[in-house]
């Protein structure tokens, strides 16, 4: 009996074992045959599409009442919409357990760093004829955003999203140190003599903070010093080019800001620095649109200007999010999800679902709206001024496979030298080299 | 003939019982255990088809100097955590088991931090340990001491950690103890009394050696408990700061999710298996060749 048993084990484990395997191998990847998805497209064909919208709270809401509207005008289509995961962070988790599972949804948020994963699943739709069509009006929205959403030459998804990053300041704080509030054309040595005047030690405060956590939020922040002193993430043939002399010296002068002047809290999680700018604990920080609404919230009496420059370079940097649209070898299918996405970002609709987000709006056009004015006046005096920021979003962040395992050694590498761990040379260079393999040049 | 049905019956019937048990260990453990282990031969993002590896992930292992770093960390750990949350929680159990008033109401309150959960210990003891504004600081600086940093200096977070961890295990070694304690033989104890044994010499030849057993199990479960300490350093530091409290569970969540190397993380999973296992297989055979009935 016991011989027996240990037999049946090992079936079973064997057995068990040719389960996994046929899982990890995932559901077969339709090829790219250079077929357009929409191919053959009826638009008056029953379709049922799956919406994973990334939203929480009002913001899920609002997405399906938008939804039940899309389908009143369009019976034949049915629309499954749910948040997809607990977070938008958990979404790119949900999205791969989906693949490898065949049941992953026609369209979904994500942040534009995950892209070149995304179209690497072989799952994505091709969108390059959809957008050139002129009632998409792709050019109105942002050249960063658009160019996130562009991998390998392949239109993967329509911008969900757009943003920038700015120099917020906390009036109040500026007052009670009798400094000078920033305008448009500081520099970084007017940034950091400023910060170092307004930390006073004995009353918590400093002049600044930089998220140390060795995340995205990190890493993204280095991007525009080193844009504006004329350096490149990647160089034409891929490879890490950031720890040029451009990158050194960028990461060197916030390193003088935080070791030397002691003028820069340094936040181990990402949470901290905003709620204590909010607190007037943090007189500066460099952050996005998204606290708009929390500054409202919490009656901060704050300021907004443009990034600070080196040689009066001000170039900023843009963090796009995306609905992605994904292939199930169903003409209908896609083409049904396009029309929903165009509909979506319309300059008709967007405004009723951006600006109502509180976010900036996806289009120009949409700029002489009775909503874009509402959304200004709502949110003054930040939202004009990151509206107008995009213009300072030149350069988007490479879409190459292995930015997010990059990001990560980047961060790392801030990390260890804003808190006198390292030399911004040699982490630099150590990160270059660690993300060799991952970005395919070992 | 019906001898042989009544022994398929009784297969049946044990089956019966055990069956669904038996499903879900295979179901939600060995399934992905078997999983992780194929996919820790291959190089995966989790969403591109993963490229078959062999041993490669492995062999990798072997200098990467990150990953010792985080076995010297959570090494640090556990040698700080077992053998303090075992002697406190037995300091804390033989309190308890004093003959006082309100003797339910302390056991209550020692037991309470065990049942919040590590996620809401962690993130209120990031509000403590805050070295600007936490109050932690506030009471140094009351009693006259200088300010620490805490969770933000490489040199005391583990030992933050370590004391936030005990917080919340004290109550879980504090009643296994009280109950060991509670099963000490009455008419052994009484007989040494009567003998004219003192009471810390009654303490010492009656009650400790019928603790043993216990304390054997202990060692191993808290040894368990902290090499896979994990939520507790999410919460707090996220392995920062430097990476001075990546402890290795934290290391594979890192890799797994945030730079998205599944197979090299579920490889560093497998390896922390193989020491859990081997840690665990000693603790064994040591009980059972020193005759304690831990297992």
């Amino acid at each position: 009996m016991k011989r027996s048993m240990s037999k049946l084990f090992t079936a079973a484990a064997a057995a068990l074992a040719l389960a996994a395997a046929g899982c990890s191998s995932g559901s077969p990847t339709p090829s790219d045959d250079g077929k357009d998805a929409a191919d053959g497209y009826d638009p008056k064909a029953q379709v049922t599409l799956t919406w994973w919208t990334g939203q929480t709270a009002d913001a899920q809401t609002l997405a399906e009442t938008l939804a039940k509207e899309y389908q009143t005008a369009h019976p034949n289509v049915t629309l499954n919409v749910s948040t997809g995961a607990p977070t938008t962070d958990d979404l790119l988790t949900k999205l791969s357990a989906g693949f490898t599972s065949g049941n992953y949804p026609d369209i979904s948020y994500a942040y534009g760093s995950w892209a070149t994963e995304l179209a690497g699943s072989g799952h994505t739709q091709n969108l390059s004829k959809f957008v050139a069509d002129p009632a998409m009006a792709w050019s109105e929205i942002p050249a960063a955003a658009r160019a996130t959403a562009t991998v390998d030459g392949k239109i993967i998804g329509v911008p969900a999203l757009v943003d920038n990053l700015a120099l917020i300041y906390n009036k109040k704080v500026f007052d009670d140190a009798g400094v000078a509030y920033p305008t448009d054309d500081w520099s970084w040595d007017d940034f950091r003599t400023a910060a170092k005047k307004l930390t006073a030690p004995s009353k918590n405060i400093y002049g600044t903070a930089y998220s140390v956590s060795g995340s995205e939020d990190t890493t993204w922040h280095l991007w525009p010093l080193l844009w504006q002193r004329g350096g490149k993430i990647l160089d034409d043939k891929g490879k890490p080019a950031f720890n040029s002399d451009a990158g050194v010296g960028a990461l060197d002068f916030l390193r003088a800001m935080a070791v030397d002047d002691k003028s820069m809290y340094l936040d181990q999680t990402d949470e901290k620095y905003g709620p204590l700018f909010y607190s007037g604990n943090v007189a500066m920080m460099l952050s996005g649109p998204w606290v708009l609404y929390d500054l409202k919230d919490q009656g901060v009496e704050y300021g907004v200007v443009n990034m600070p420059g080196f040689n009066g370079n001000h170039e900023t940097v843009s963090g796009p999010d995306l609905w992605v649209l994904y292939n199930h070898n169903d003409p209908n299918r896609a083409g049904a999800s396009r029309d929903f996405i165009r509909w979506l970002t319309s300059k008709e609709i967007d405004p009723r679902w951006n600006l109502a987000n509180g976010n900036l709006p996806l289009r120009t056009s949409e700029k002489d709206t009775k909503e874009f004015a509402d959304y200004i006046s709502e949110y003054a005096p930040g939202a004009q001024k990151f509206f107008d920021n995009l213009a300072n979003a030149k350069q988007p962040r490479p879409t190459v496979t292995g930015y997010v395992e990059m990001s990560r050694y980047v961060g790392e590498a801030i990390a260890k030298v804003l808190q006198g761990a390292a030399s911004a040379k040699d982490a630099l260079d150590e990160a270059a080299r660690k993300s060799g393999p991952a970005l395919g040049n070992g | 003939m019906a001898n042989r049905r009544g022994v398929l019956a009784r297969g049946l019937t044990g089956w019966a019982f055990a069956g669904p048990g038996t499903l879900l260990v295979v179901g939600l453990s060995i399934f992905p255990a078997v999983w992780a282990f194929l996919i820790s031969r291959t190089r995966w993002n989790g969403i591109a088809p993963p490229r078959q590896l062999g041993w490669a992930n492995y062999q990798v292992m072997a200098d990467d100097p990150e990953l010792w770093e985080s076995v010297r960390h959570t090494f640090a750990l556990t040698a700080l955590f077992v053998p303090s949350s075992i002697l406190i929680g037995l300091i804390v159990a033989i309190a308890l088991s004093q003959d006082i008033r309100f003797i339910k109401f302390y056991r209550t309150c020692i037991f309470v931090p065990f049942v919040a959960s590590a996620a809401a210990t962690g993130i209120l003891a990031s509000y403590v340990f805050n070295p600007q504004f936490g109050s932690a600081n506030e009471l140094l600086r009351r009693v006259g001491f200088p300010a620490q940093q805490f969770l933000e200096d490489p040199q005391q977070v583990l030992v933050v950690i370590c004391l936030i961890a005990l917080w919340g295990q004290i109550g879980f070694t504090a009643v296994v103890y009280l109950a060991a304690l509670q099963d000490a033989p009455k008419d052994l104890i009484e007989a040494a009394t009567v003998d004219g044994a003192n009471r810390f010499r009654v303490f010492w030849h009656v009650t400790v050696p019928e603790l043993r057993p216990v304390t054997v199990f202990m060692v191993v479960w808290q040894t368990i408990t902290a090499l896979q300490l994990f939520d507790l350093v999410y919460t707090t530091t996220r392995g920062g700061p430097l990476n001075s409290s990546q402890t290795i569970v934290y290391y594979v969540f890192e890799l797994a999710f945030q730079t998205r190397r599944y197979g090299y993380g579920s490889a560093v999973a497998y390896g922390l298996f193989a020491l859990t296992m081997v840690l665990t297989i000693g603790m064994i055979l040591y009980s059972r060749r020193a005759r304690v009935e831990a297992f």
